[in-house]
């Protein structure tokens, strides 16, 4: 497949922004070597090259379709891309933890999808305080105003976390929506729900991780349950882990003769 | 310049609201239209023979401009070469229509630009930020000056 290296080659000279450079080592699979690269992150494309001087760039990961991994190791700090099963492990190692964690999170954050879902609840934010606002400036008689009818919908991407499994970290956010069937041929339908961007999930790609918040698809009605389900039992565990530590402050209440009045 | 080409083939693989049948023509004096399947995933757009599984190519659609060439034909130049054009040839006017706008809305920067847009409108209007729960507040990325390189830059020394 040929892909035109000179439309990249642009992007990466122009005056978008440049959202992470350094120094990192990259480890060459042929020779299990590593090899100190020149790295610079634009929107969702890693390019590398020797030096930052250098005109010549040897190559580009586009980073859709990946995990990013923390690898624990002592005194040398190791994470890797992930693209799935027969796909590529692309690893990387940094000189400090601080160095690490910070391309560790730049990666994850950096794929058109995480943008994309992003964007949704944003724009649904954005329509919900807009709605909020006019509808304070309009003279109305009635002082309180209802919910947002979508308020349970806002919360679809958990807070960036790194989650240690084992030996290994992993990003802990929600990563895209699973893609829906769609048929090959465009559409002509009326669009009833507003567009969605293409979505990504690899084929043969990991399990997507999902953070504390199942993600929602563009079918507001259909998540809507899914959520409601989801945080019945969020609110069930909460409540039974709250109603065991009551016991125990009440049984050590009864040894203490504090008074807190 | 190495690329992640299997990974790559594999991400055009993926379903997309925008996949079709067009006449495309390269940009090159004496490249004639043809009939390709032309895919828009994410920030590319595939083009593959009709009946194959592998994409002939990828375009990147970045750093590029959208134009109207004609009632259904749309043009996509690419910086500095405005006048290599790749030119897509649709069965009807609204096609065009629908391409030329889910092309540009599917580049990063343009989804960037909208995503600051929201960011400071809601927290202008709630006096919250909105990323704030996500973690991701003070990220670079999602800046509204997020063009500065010596921000970005790592000063560790390997």
């Amino acid at each position: 497949m040929k892909l035109h290296e000179k439309i990249l080659t642009r992007f990466l000279s122009c005056t978008s922004p440049v959202d992470k450079e350094g120094y990192l080592y990259k480890k060459k699979e042929r020779n299990a070597t590593y090899y100190r690269r020149w790295f610079v992150l634009k929107a969702n494309l890693l390019f590398y090259q020797e030096r930052p001087a250098d005109r010549h760039l040897l190559g580009v990961i586009v980073l859709e379709g990946c995990t990013v991994q923390m690898l624990d190791s002592d005194g040398f700090f190791p994470f890797a891309l992930q693209f799935g099963s027969g796909l590529k492990t692309y690893r990387f190692a940094a000189g400090d933890a601080q160095t690490q964690g910070r391309w560790v999170k730049a990666l994850f954050l950096a794929s058109h999808s995480y943008l994309s879902s992003l964007l949704r609840v944003l724009g649904r934010q954005y329509e919900e305080a807009k709605q909020q606002q006019d509808s304070t400036n309009s003279s109305s008689s009635f002082k309180s105003l209802s919910p947002p009818t979508n308020s349970l919908l806002v919360p679809t991407l958990a807070p960036f976390s790194l989650v240690r499994e084992g030996r290994s970290f992993s990003a802990s956010a929600a990563l895209p929506p699973p893609s829906m069937p769609t048929k090959m041929a465009a559409k002509k339908s009326p669009k009833k729900w507003p567009r969605r961007n293409a979505h990504v999930t690899p084929l043969n790609g990991p399990a997507p991780l999902y953070g504390e918040w199942p993600l929602v698809g563009s079918d507001p009605l259909v998540e809507f349950s899914k959520l409601h389900d989801f945080y019945g039992q969020e609110v069930q565990k909460a409540r039974e882990e709250w109603l065991r530590s009551r016991q125990t402050e009440k049984e050590q209440s009864e040894k203490d003769l504090i008074d807190l009045g | 310049m190495r690329f992640n080409e299997k990974e790559l083939v594999c991400l055009s693989r993926q379903p997309s609201e925008m996949a079709a049948e067009l006449g495309m023509r390269g940009p090159k004096k004496g490249d004639v239209v043809k009939r390709r399947l032309v895919k828009l995933v994410v920030n590319f757009l595939f083009y593959f023979r009709t009946d194959e599984e592998e994409p002939i190519g990828a375009l990147l659609l970045e750093q590029c401009h959208v134009e109207r060439e004609d009632s259904q034909t749309f043009s996509i130049a690419f910086l500095d070469e405005a006048e290599r054009k790749y030119l897509f040839e649709c069965d009807s006017e609204e096609q065009c229509k629908e391409w030329m706008d889910s092309i540009i809305k599917a580049s990063y920067e343009f989804m960037r630009k909208n995503l600051i847009f929201y960011r400071t409108e809601i927290h202008r209007l709630t006096g919250k930020d909105p990323l704030e729960q996500y973690g991701i507040s003070d990220e670079t990325r999602f800046q509204v000056n997020s063009g500065s390189q010596l921000m970005n830059r790592d000063t560790s020394s390997l």
